[in-house]
């Protein structure tokens, strides 16, 4: 009894296959979903994505979207996620700083909004890059 | 280069003037031949005319094919795009329904069309859909607004809805469609527009050949939970629990939105591509017009040429047999 996982984005189809348990992350906490879980529609947050195939584990950022989980599918759509093991370190760390940079130099509410997300998106792939490591 | 052609063509012209008797009839200028012609009363196209005719002709050909070219590689480049776009909107319809024939009081019609001409019948047929879903959807309680995206729709409904047009769009192809223009703009159209459901008609790419007028359906959450609670598809829903948001209302929202926004991207996408599809093959039927008109003008080139041929020898002889007597 395998789940079945889609992520979609806008420009393309991140992950589309077979996997044993994966957990996700809302906007009321972390949840973990196992074969025959009950129905559920939520709202997924900014945050990483852990896949379990076999015995290994493998993360994915996602940037914000909704989930469906229902019949032993999960579909995830998001408006963008990128995998773990193509993300550049080096590169994360750095778009982490610039994210805490424009935070600082942020004014006016919206502004300071806007690096708010950007800086959590920044952290989030930085931990996915980290969390396989 | 259309400079240079212009002053070849100033000189051809010029030199005529320049000599206006002539003085040799077997100068054989053909730049004289229609003066020649129209002194005996003769009526016929000058070859001059013809040659002119064929060159313009010849232009238009080859701007046609290159026209062709470059909506050929445009279409590559957005096609692969909007296959990926397809499988976005697929889980929403599975989860929400898509539901043309719902009845709603506040109906927003979505209308995308193209900013550029010379694209065969693809925004007329657009046009005509959201007129005709208009009068379906106007009635005494009802109303039906439009929004429109794309310079085309826009020229044709100001002509006879222009009360009814809330929203306008237009130059939305000056940079390569990416999702966050169109969330940006999906965000825009929802903020200043009061709807129940939103209509978005536009051309669903399925060949090149092929394209297809389609309607799609958003409605809002106020509506979705209406409806839920009525039973169908959407009845599916309740079997669904709601989860990460403070209310179900709330999550609904986020949920219609995003809808909304994926919807467009795809319909943005999947118009452009039939828009190049469709340019293609105008382009392409206009190229072989012109090659056929080309074909029927250089027979009658010929013809003219050959016929001023004959009267100068029928003069040369006439004239040397008086002379012998």
């Amino acid at each position: 009894m395998t789940l079945n996982l889609c992520v979609l984005t806008p420009n393309r189809i991140v992950w589309d296959s077979e996997v044993k348990e994966i957990i996700l992350s809302t906007n009321s906490g972390q949840i973990g979903v196992l074969p025959n879980h009950a129905p559920i529609a939520t709202a997924v947050d900014i945050g990483i994505l852990r896949i379990r195939l076999k015995d290994q584990w493998l993360t994915m950022a996602l940037m914000g979207g909704f989930a469906r989980i229902g019949n032993n599918e999960i579909t995830v759509l998001v408006n963008d996620a990128e995998r773990g093991s193509d993300i550049d370190p080096q590169e994360a760390q750095e778009t982490l700083e610039i994210a805490e940079a424009n935070l600082r130099k942020a004014e006016g509410k919206r502004q300071i909004i806007e690096a708010n997300l950007a800086l959590r998106r920044a952290r989030t792939r930085v931990e996915a890059v980290n969390a396989i490591s | 280069m259309a400079m240079a052609a212009l002053r070849r063509e100033g000189r051809r012209i010029a030199a005529p003037l320049i000599n206006p008797h002539p003085i040799n009839p077997l100068r054989s200028s053909l730049a004289s031949s229609d003066r020649e012609h129209t002194l005996l009363g003769v009526r016929s196209i000058s070859t001059q005319v013809v040659r002119n005719r064929m060159k313009s002709v010849r232009n238009i050909q080859k701007i046609t094919k290159a026209m062709k070219m470059v909506a050929a590689s445009k279409l590559r480049a957005i096609q692969t795009k909007a296959e990926n776009s397809r499988g976005l909107w697929q889980p929403f319809t599975a989860l929400l329904g898509d539901t043309p024939s719902v009845d709603v009081k506040k109906n927003v019609i979505v209308t995308i069309s193209s900013d550029k001409g010379l694209c065969g019948g693809i925004n007329s047929t657009s046009v005509k859909i959201s007129r005709g879903l208009h009068k379906l959807n106007a009635g005494p309680e009802k109303e039906c607004k439009y929004v429109i995206l794309g310079e085309k729709a826009k020229a044709q409904l100001v002509r006879d809805s222009k009360k009814d047009i809330e929203l306008a769009f237009t130059e939305l192809q000056k940079n390569p469609l990416n999702y966050t223009q169109v969330a940006v703009l999906a965000d825009d159209i929802l903020k200043n527009v009061e709807y129940d459901a939103l209509r978005i008609v536009f051309n669903k790419f399925q060949s090149v050949v092929a394209f297809v007028p389609t309607t799609s359906t958003v409605l809002s959450p106020e509506v979705v939970e209406r409806e839920a609670e009525a039973g169908g598809k959407l009845g599916e829903l309740d079997s669904y629990e709601i989860e990460g948001g403070e209310t179900k209302s709330e999550v609904l929202q986020n949920l219609t939105e995003f809808q909304f926004s994926c919807v467009m991207f795809n319909a943005m996408l999947e118009n452009a591509c039939s828009e190049q599809g469709a340019r293609m093959s105008a382009m392409d039927s206009s190229s072989r017009n012109a090659g056929d008109m080309l074909d029927r003008l250089t027979l009658t080139y010929n013809r003219t040429r050959q016929a001023s041929i004959t009267t100068e020898l029928i003069e040369i002889i006439s004239g040397a047999s008086a002379l012998e007597g």
